[in-house]
């Protein structure tokens, strides 16, 4: 064989075999081991530190948020329904006041689930929205959800107000008993005021002209709430911004209890309207109640109202003259039919 | 076959020459190997006595026992997209409109129409009604519209029993695991994308930074501790459903057994691992 | 070098959302390009030293290293284009034979090896000739080449014919595997419509070898001319003939492909139709109708005898034009195919960068390079005949 070929020939063996030991040499000592990849990356990933931790771990200092969501609509296994706290406030693991010394990859896989997770002392806050985001991600009603998911036209619903004015996140169904009642005032003492408000309102409280509102049997929350508004300018009507003006806020409270404790008389209207306004009636029956009667003590009730005073107040919801974060975006989807329709249907309930 | 397999196989045989014969053909076998460079038949045959003894050192865990399966309940979804910003927040993964281990499609059938209209939270009137890249919702754009039929879809990696991505993977940097999922070794992954183009459902994505692909793994950090994955831990209506075939009781047996489910693209070969009820002809 | 991603891609329809990230960049067109332009350079080398024939001589030596100095710039697209480059050796530390692209650094290695060792051979007793007359650095280069061994006896000589034709002959089925691989690399991609068909190692390999034999006209011409030495015609002449043969093949075989495509009407087609129709509508003009006007213009080059500078010129052209379309070709492949969404619902439209290393800039220095290393390895070793004074 000629020089030249056998030197070629010892040229390849000698860089074929640095080639191979290089490649012994170079190879990870776990490749292989369950398979054609680095066996020890498995323990590696798995060694992740989880962010979210579940309820439980949350309840450990929470326990009142925790107990009120427990019975509440966000929580109904039963129907396959459970909105954690971490869905709306994110993972634990991001609790602002982390301060945990990082651990090595090794040392996590040593201690597994017992490793220390994200998390830290108490005086963190997890960021959650003050405004609707965090509620219409579920609750706007959207072509593609389901039906059974409780889902809401947000102008219609809440016009612009906030969900946590009616509703607790942690248990969203409104429990109306459970809200603040109205201040206890002296009916009596009341009863002696009130002889100024009879000349327009009536002495009973039955308004003397169907464009008045009769004020027997109203709420006093909601009657407080009303005359609070017009001294303090928040609403304004030529009468009422004056006579409201002169009242103290314990003469507001003691005309307020009279008026509620008032005998209540139906209004009245064509049945057959007031059929087509029932109709209509179920996005005001969520505040006003299925009858007109408020389940809140801050809401007004409808029922036996003055159809009149009930379609002006509408109609000044919708030319701006009155506002409510609420009523005004309301208001604007009525059109002039269902505002007599609707009027009509609550001037016809009983007020009882 | 390797070389153990062979010998066990003819153990108790007398027939000495036919065993002489065979571990002739393993050394050959080995040799070859060798001589191709790669030495893995080698190795493969020491992997396969140490495999079955040893499993990874995860605490509490034993992969042995575990056949993960992932269910889709497309008829529950709300698109609320929960599982989305959970999944970035539990694993990092890039906080933008263009990199996800699992997204949330909406389907839309107007009146009179045959296909249906298609985006996810990616699409930019969606993004825009979000007012960031980090939070995610879906814009209400079919509220006045007449509405024939619509739906959302959660997508993630199907953890298929054949995963193409896995088979042109260079270099072993992605593989299965013997519960059934599909990882990445991101410490080993050269970058090449590959994987990228095999997967036909679009779960891979690149992560710039570390310049590696990633995608979802089933939250394999919080399986193999008992958790349940970020995604199903935080969907509020069960759409996603999470557990172990082996256990009769779990969730996932459960849902296998009362719902006819199907996989996306079955004619890829792919044989996924994530099931569906509720998704129709134009779901892709 | 690492750091965010390129500009989201653009896309009408519904795509997937990671989808918008696209994967391979305009890099990955040019490294399919740049190999086939070595699989066509090898192919002629080999039409000379494989099937002996004699006109193709003047190119022969100088085809193998215009083979040799693209050869060693194939990986540097994929190395550019890698997340973590300097992991690339995983892939030959732990192949994994499942995948087509494992194969790639074992392929493409034992190919330089193959073409080195040919290039040795064919060249040893030029080698021997140098060491002996050329001195500095330079000059040990040279006797470092000779292995220590100045053999250049006739003996020794015909059995360095006999290795170099050997090699030759596995180079044919190396080279058609290197590309065919590359070919396969996105044939076997069923994720990707666009892609997967079992004839696309053919089309690559083909359309390969026809923008190699054009790469190597056109450098021939450009070397004679700057040598100021005739073009040699026989050459000539049988490199148009053998491109007109290969190109008509190409031509037919992805015509049928199409043919088929649209025939068969399976679903998606109109996504299909969109792409060529939408975002690769300017590559496959390029690509079909430089294919065709070289077509023409080298039947009439054929047919009506052409000779002298008329030839060169239009050969030239040819050459020139076959890269082009070659190159829109590898564009409409490796682009077309990630712009066609896999949800078969959308259409996404790739624009490269400029500037980044992934960008055009990138990609125009990277295929600079073997042209300046061809250049220099011609001054290094010398491939033409000595020329009859």
């Amino acid at each position: 064989m000629p020089k030249h070929i056998a030197r070629l020939l010892l040229l390849v063996v000698v860089l074929a075999t640095a080639a191979l030991t290089a490649k012994h040499y170079f190879t990870d000592k776990s490749y292989y081991a369950y398979g054609h990849y680095r066996g020890d990356s498995v323990a590696e990933i798995a060694s992740d530190v989880p962010r979210f931790r579940g309820n439980e771990y949350c309840k450990t200092c929470h326990a009142k948020q925790y107990d009120s969501w427990l019975e509440s609509k966000h929580n109904q296994p039963v129907i396959g329904k459970h909105v954690k706290c971490e869905v709306c406030h994110g993972p634990v693991g991001q609790h602002p006041s982390t301060a945990q010394a990082p651990l090595s990859v090794d040392e996590r896989i040593a201690l597994g689930s017992k490793a220390p997770v994200a998390e830290g002392p108490t005086g963190g806050k997890l960021p959650l929205p003050k405004d609707r985001t965090k509620c219409i991600q579920c609750h706007e009603a959207m072509p593609g959800r389901p039906a059974a998911q409780r889902q809401v036209v947000l102008a219609a619903h809440a016009g612009t107000e906030q969900c946590t004015v009616c509703h607790d996140p942690h248990s969203p169904k409104i429990n109306f008993a459970s809200l603040a009642k109205a201040p206890q005032g002296n009916a009596a003492a009341g009863k002696v005021l009130a002889a100024t408000c009879a000349a327009c309102h009536g002495a009973a409280g039955a308004s003397v002209n169907p464009a008045w509102p009769n004020l027997a049997g109203q709420h006093a929350g909601y009657l407080i709430n009303a005359l609070q508004a017009f001294k303090s300018g928040m609403r304004t009507n030529a009468m009422m911004s004056g006579m409201a003006a002169g009242l103290s806020d314990a003469d507001i409270i003691n005309v307020a209890a009279y008026f509620s404790q008032a005998s209540c008389k139906t209004a009245g209207a064509d049945r057959a309207i007031a059929l087509l306004g029932k109709s209509k009636a179920a996005s005001c029956a969520l505040c006003h109640g299925a009858n007109g009667v408020s389940p809140s003590p801050a809401w007004p009730s409808l029922a036996g109202q003055n159809p009149d005073y009930l379609s002006d107040t509408l109609k000044s919801f919708q030319d701006g003259t009155r506002n409510h974060p609420v009523m005004t975006s309301i208001a604007k989807t009525l059109s002039a039919d269902d505002v007599a329709q609707l009027t009509a249907y609550y001037a016809s309930t009983s007020c009882k | 076959m390797t070389q153990e397999d062979k010998k066990i196989e003819v153990k108790g045989s007398n027939l000495v020459r036919r065993n002489f014969f065979l571990r002739m053909l393993g050394i050959g076998t080995a040799c070859a190997g060798t001589w191709v460079g790669s030495g893995n038949l080698v190795a493969r045959a020491q992997s396969a006595e140490t495999a079955a003894a040893a499993a990874p050192k995860i605490p509490d865990y034993d992969w042995n026992k575990h056949k993960w399966a992932f269910g889709v309940d497309a008829t529950r979804c709300i698109g609320c997209l929960r599982c989305v910003e959970a999944c970035k927040a539990e694993n990092g993964v890039t906080q933008d409109a263009h990199h996800f281990r699992t997204w949330v499609e909406r389907y839309v059938y107007l009146e009179g129409d045959e296909r249906a209209h298609v985006d996810s939270q990616s699409d930019a009137q969606n993004i825009a009604a979000s007012g960031s890249e980090k939070e995610f919702r879906f814009d209400n754009r079919y509220k006045d519209a007449k509405v024939e039929k619509a739906f959302f879809v959660p997508k993630l990696c199907n953890h298929c029993t054949h995963p193409a991505c896995v088979q042109v993977c260079p270099t072993g940097a992605t593989y299965q695991t013997k519960d059934g999922v599909v990882l990445i070794d991101h410490s080993y992954c050269i970058g090449c994308q590959y994987c990228v183009q095999a997967c036909p459902y679009g779960v891979r994505e690149f992560n710039h930074v570390m310049g590696v692909t990633d995608k979802c793994t089933w939250c394999y950090h919080r399986i193999t501790k008992g958790l349940q994955p970020a995604c199903v831990e935080v969907c509020p209506v069960e759409a996603r459903v999470f557990g172990d075939r082996n256990d009769p009781q779990s969730p996932i047996s459960a849902f296998l057994r009362n719902n006819r489910v199907s996989v996306l693209k079955p004619e890829t070969g792919n044989a996924p691992n994530v099931f569906y009820v509720g998704i129709d002809k134009e779901v892709c | 070098m690492i750091g965010t991603m390129a500009q989201a891609a653009p896309y009408v329809g519904y795509v997937y959302p990671n989808e918008t990230d696209i994967p391979w960049s305009v890099l990955i067109v040019i490294y399919p390009y740049i190999t086939g332009l070595v699989a066509g350079a090898f192919i002629v080398s080999s039409l000379f030293h494989v099937f002996g024939m004699a006109q193709y001589k003047p190119v022969a030596r100088f085809a193998l290293l215009t083979a040799v100095s693209f050869m060693f710039f194939v990986p540097m697209p994929l190395l550019l284009h890698l997340g973590n480059p300097q992991r690339a050796f995983n892939a030959v530390l732990t192949p994994h034979w499942t995948s087509a692209m494992a194969a790639f650094s074992y392929v493409a290695g034992f190919y330089i090896s193959l073409l080195l060792l040919e290039i040795w051979f064919a060249f040893r007793a030029d080698i021997v000739a140098l060491s002996k007359t050329t001195q500095g650095p330079l000059g040990t280069v040279y006797r470092l080449m000779t292995l220590g061994s100045d053999d250049v006896s006739p003996r020794a000589l015909a059995l360095d014919h006999k290795f170099a034709t050997v090699l030759a002959m596995i180079g044919i089925p190396a080279a058609g595997g290197l590309h065919g691989y590359v070919g396969f690399l996105f044939g076997s991609v069923k994720a990707r419509e666009w892609w997967s068909s079992d004839l696309m190692p053919i089309i690559f390999l083909l359309s390969a070898i026809v923008s190699g034999i054009g790469l190597l006209i056109v450098l021939y011409v450009v070397y004679s001319r700057i040598r100021k030495v005739p073009v040699d015609q026989a050459c000539m002449k049988g490199l148009a003939r053998t491109m007109w043969a290969f190109l008509l093949v190409v031509l037919v075989i992805e015509g049928l492909e199409l043919l088929e495509m649209f025939y068969k009407r399976l679903e998606g087609i109109d996504m299909v139709q969109r792409l060529i129709e939408g975002p690769i509508r300017y590559g496959m003009m390029i690509q079909w109708g430089g294919s065709l006007i070289v077509l023409a213009l080298l039947t009439v080059l054929i047919v009506f005898r052409v000779e002298g500078k008329a030839l060169v010129r239009g050969l030239v052209i040819s050459g020139v034009g076959m890269m082009i379309a070659v190159l829109a070709m590898r564009w409409n492949v490796v682009i077309g195919g990630q712009e066609l969404s896999k949800t078969m619902k959308g259409l996404l439209v790739y624009y490269p960068e400029i500037l980044s290393h992934e960008g055009l800039v990138a990609v125009a220095i990277v295929f600079t390079c073997p042209f300046v290393v061809l250049w220099l390895i011609t001054r290094f070793l010398s491939p033409w005949e000595p020329e009859p004074s």
